[in-house]
C-alpha cells in the first residue's frame, strides 16, 4: 500500500491522503453519524441505557458470529455456514436442557464443541479437499440447516416449563441468563446490571483481538491472507491456520447457539437464517477485506455497533422495513469504497481518460 | 484399474434399473383380480393399494411440519391407501412442479397438493388433471377449475376472529400494534385484512404501529424491545402467528409490563411451544386454531379412490381457543405420540 505521491497531481494525493484516513476511522465515523442520527430524532428514548443493552442484545448472537467469519476473511476465505452452525448449536443446547436436562455449564462447553466440529468439516473440506470456501461453506450451509430441522422435525423446542397453576418458568434460570431480555448479570453489585449475550459479545471480542494482536498465531493469520505464498515459504503452516480459523469459527457460532436459544426461550428450526450475511456485513463495514490480510475484531466489533444501532435508530423511527433494507444496504458499498481509497484516483483518471484528457495516464497506471 | 470402476458403474446402474422395475411391477397390477397388464388405464378396478403422492411447498414452517405428521396419521386409518414419502418444494415453486410431475409420471392414484404460489402449479395440476389423475388442494388455491376437491382454511376469517377478540378485550378502545409475517405472503395479506375489518367495529381502538417480524419469535422481541423503548401505550398486540406473539411477550416480560396488556397469536398448534399451551398458560389472551385441513384430505383422498364424489370446495372452521377450552383442544390436536 504504500506508495509515493511525488508524480501525483497535488489535489489527487491531497483526496487520496483524505479518504485513505478517512478509510482508517470510517468505523468509528459511522458510529458517530448513527450515534447522532439516534440521539437527534430520539434522545431520550435511544441513550436510555434498557434500549441500548436491548439493542446490543439482540445483534450479540450476529456479533460473535462476525467475530468468527472475520477470522475467515483474514485468511482470505469465507464461511457463509455461520448462521447454520447457530441454529444446528442453539437446537442442541435447547435438546441438552429440556431432554437431557443437564447443567448449563456442560450445555455451553458441549454446543461448543459441536460448533468446532462442524466448523472443522469447513475447514477440512477447504485445505484438504481444495474446495472453494465459498462452495464448501454454501454446502454446509444446506446440510446443517438440515440437520438442525431433522433432529427437531422442524418444531421448536422450548427453554421453559409450565407449573401447575400455569405461570411459565425457565427450565434453567442459570441458562436463561445467557438471554433473555431483561436478566441481567451482577444486578444490585453494578446497578442495573449487565445483560450477558452484550458481556459475552464484548468478552469474546476482546479474546480475539487479542490473540490476533499479541500472538503468533495471530500473525500467521494475517500473513496466510496477506500471501499465502509467501507466508508458506517463511515456514507458516497454511493448511493448518486455515483449518484452525474455520474451527474457530464454529467454535463461535457454537457459544452462540446457546444465548440465542435463550434470547426467544426456544430453539427456533429456522434460528440464525440469514445471519452470516449481518456477520459478514458487520466485518466489512468494519474494514476486513474480502481479500484477506486486512482488517481486526475491534473494527468488526464496531461493524456490529452500527448495524445494530442503526437498526435500533432507525426502528425507533418507524422507518419501513424496505427502506432499512436498502439503507443497510448502501452503507455495505459505502464501507467498501472508503477502504480502497486508490479506487477513487482510478475512477477519477478513468473518467478523465473517457473525456479525452490522457494528461492523467501515468496517474492510472499507479493506482493500478 | 478404469475398467473395473466401469463394470462396477454399469453393475449398479443395471442393479438400480431392475429395482425400479420391481417397484413398478409391485405396484401397477395391484391384487390378482383384477390382473389387467396395464392396471392405470382401465376404468377403476378395485386394488388392495391405492398410492398417494403429497407435494408439499415447504417443511420448514411448524405449521407444515404439523400438516404432515397429522396427514401420515389419517392417511394410515385408511389400510388401503400408501402414503408415498412427502416432497417438501422449499418454497420453491419451479422445484415444486418437478415434484408433482414427477408424481404424474408414477402415476399415483390420487395426488394432493399444497401449492408454493398459485400461478407456476396451475398447468401442473391441469396436467395430473389431464393424466386422470383426482386431484385434491390444500390450504392454497390454483388458478384452475380442473382438480376434484379444495380444502383450505380462510386466513381472512382468521384476522376477522382475532380482530372480534380485540374488541371484546377493548370495549372501550386503546391502541394496538400488530406484527405482521413477510409481508408478500399471502396469509399475511389476509389475516391483516380480516383483522382491520373486525376492529373497525369498534372506532376507539386503533393500530399505532405495525412491523414486518417475518413469522418469527425472535425478530418480534427485537421489534417489541424497540415499542416499549418508545414508551408506547400499548393495550393489545396483535400478531399473525402464535411464535411472533411469544415472542412480543417475552420482551414485554423482560420489562415486567406483560400484566399491562393483552397478546394474540394464530395458528393454535398443539406443539409445547405453540399457541394453546401458550394461552393456557396465560400468556396469551387467545389463538385461533388455522386447521391444517389433513384429517379432511386423508377422507377425501379415501373416498376419491373408490369412485365417491367429493364436495368441490371446503372451507373449514377456525376455532377460537380460550382458557377454558386450551386443555380439550390441546389433546385434540396433540399428534406427537400419535
Amino acid at each position: 500500500m504504500s506508495h509515493s505521491t511525488a508524480d501525483v497531481p497535488n489535489g489527487v494525493s491531497n483526496w487520496r491522503r483524505t479518504l485513505s484516513m478517512l478509510g482508517s476511522l470510517q468505523g468509528y465515523i459511522g458510529l458517530v453519524l448513527v450515534v447522532s442520527a439516534g440521539i437527534l430524532t430520539k434522545g431520550d428514548i435511544f441513550l436510555n441505557q434498557a434500549n441500548l443493552t436491548n439493542a446490543v442484545g439482540a445483534f450479540a448472537s450476529r456479533g460473535i458470529l462476525a467475530v468468527g467469519v472475520t477470522l475467515v476473511i483474514l485468511t482470505a476465505g469465507i464461511d457463509l455456514s455461520v448462521g447454520s452452525m447457530l441454529g444446528l448449536a442453539s437446537m442442541v443446547s435447547a435438546m441438552l436442557l429440556s431432554r437431557a436436562d443437564l447443567s448449563p455449564w456442560m450445555i455451553l462447553p458441549l454446543a461448543m464443541v459441536a460448533g468446532g466440529a462442524m466448523g472443522l468439516f469447513n475447514g477440512a473440506g477447504t485445505t484438504l479437499l481444495r474446495i472453494q470456501p465459498f462452495v464448501m461453506t454454501l454446502a454446509t450451509l444446506s446440510v446443517f440447516r438440515g440437520i438442525d430441522r431433522q433432529i427437531s422435525n422442524n418444531v421448536s423446542v422450548g427453554t421453559q416449563i409450565a407449573q401447575d397453576d400455569g405461570t411459565l418458568t425457565p427450565h434453567s434460570e442459570q441458562f436463561q441468563l445467557f438471554g433473555t431480555p431483561g436478566h441481567n448479570l451482577f444486578e444490585g453489585v453494578l446497578g442495573a446490571g449487565v445483560y450477558y449475550p452484550v458481556l459475552a459479545f464484548v468478552v469474546v471480542c476482546i479474546v480475539f483481538q487479542l490473540i490476533l494482536s499479541k500472538t503468533t498465531f495471530g500473525r500467521h493469520i494475517y500473513a496466510v491472507g496477506g500471501n499465502e505464498t509467501a507466508a508458506r515459504l517463511s515456514g507458516v503452516n497454511v493448511t493448518r491456520v486455515k483449518i484452525a480459523v474455520y474451527t474457530l469459527a464454529g467454535l463461535l457460532a457454537g457459544f452462540a447457539g446457546p444465548i440465542d436459544a435463550a434470547y426467544s426461550a426456544s430453539a427456533d428450526p429456522q434460528a440464525g437464517f440469514s445471519y452470516e450475511l449481518d456477520a459478514i456485513a458487520a466485518a466489512v463495514i468494519g474494514g476486513a477485506s474480502l481479500a484477506g490480510g486486512r482488517g481486526t475484531i475491534i473494527g468488526t466489533f464496531v461493524g456490529a455497533l452500527i448495524l445494530t444501532l442503526l437498526d435500533n435508530v432507525l426502528g425507533l423511527n418507524a422507518v419501513s422495513d424496505n427502506l432499512q433494507l436498502i439503507i443497510k444496504g448502501l452503507i455495505v458499498i459505502v464501507a467498501v469504497v472508503l477502504q480502497r481509497p486508490d479506487l477513487f484516483t482510478s475512477a477519477s483518471a478513468a473518467v478523465r481518460r473517457a473525456f479525452g484528457r490522457d494528461d492523467s495516464t501515468h496517474t492510472t497506471r499507479r493506482s493500478t | 484399474m478404469r475398467s473395473k470402476v466401469l463394470a462396477f458403474g454399469v453393475a449398479a446402474a443395471l442393479a438400480m434399473a431392475v429395482a425400479a422395475g420391481c417397484a413398478s411391477t409391485t405396484e401397477t397390477p395391484g391384487s390378482g383380480a383384477t390382473g389387467g397388464a396395464s392396471g392405470s388405464e382401465s376404468g377403476a378396478p378395485t386394488k388392495s393399494e391405492y398410492v398417494v403422492g403429497y407435494s408439499q411447498s415447504n417443511n420448514a414452517e411448524p405449521y407444515r411440519a404439523q400438516l404432515n405428521i397429522q396427514l401420515e396419521h389419517f392417511i394410515k386409518q385408511y389400510p388401503d391407501l400408501k402414503l408415498l414419502p412427502i416432497t417438501d418444494a422449499q418454497q420453491d415453486s419451479g422445484k415444486q412442479v418437478a415434484h408433482v410431475q414427477n408424481f404424474i409420471q408414477q402415476k399415483v392414484d390420487v395426488l394432493i397438493v399444497s401449492p408454493n404460489e398459485a400461478a407456476p402449479l396451475t398447468a401442473a395440476v391441469q396436467q395430473a388433471c389431464d393424466a386422470k389423475i383426482p386431484v385434491i388442494v390444500l390450504d392454497r388455491t390454483v388458478n384452475t377449475d380442473c382438480y376434484s376437491s379444495f380444502i383450505g382454511g380462510d386466513n381472512v376469517a382468521a384476522g376477522r376472529k382475532a380482530g372480534e377478540l380485540a374488541v371484546q378485550l377493548l370495549p372501550s378502545g386503546g391502541n394496538v400494534v400488530e406484527l405482521q409475517g413477510i409481508l408478500s405472503n399471502q396469509p399475511q395479506i389476509d389475516r391483516d385484512k380480516g383483522f382491520r375489518e373486525a376492529i373497525a367495529a369498534n372506532p376507539k381502538i386503533k393500530i399505532i404501529q405495525q412491523r414486518e417480524a417475518k413469522w418469527l419469535k425472535e425478530e418480534a422481541t427485537t421489534v417489541m424491545n424497540q415499542w416499549l423503548a418508545q414508551n408506547l401505550k400499548i393495550d393489545l398486540v396483535y400478531a399473525e402467528n402464535d411464535p411472533m406473539a411469544l415472542g412480543a411477550y417475552l420482551a414485554a416480560a423482560g420489562r415486567g409490563q406483560e400484566k399491562a396488556m393483552k397478546f394474540i397469536g394464530t395458528d393454535g398448534l398443539a406443539i409445547p411451544d405453540g399457541g394453546i399451551r401458550a394461552v393456557q398458560q396465560g400468556q396469551l389472551a387467545g389463538t385461533f386454531i388455522y386447521p391444517t385441513g389433513a384429517e379432511e384430505a386423508a377422507k377425501a383422498a379415501n373416498a376419491l379412490v373408490h369412485g365417491e364424489t367429493v364436495e368441490k370446495d371446503q372451507t373449514l372452521e377456525i376455532e377460537g381457543v380460550t382458557p377454558e377450552n386450551a386443555a380439550d383442544l390441546y389433546a385434540k390436536f396433540d399428534f406427537s405420540n400419535k
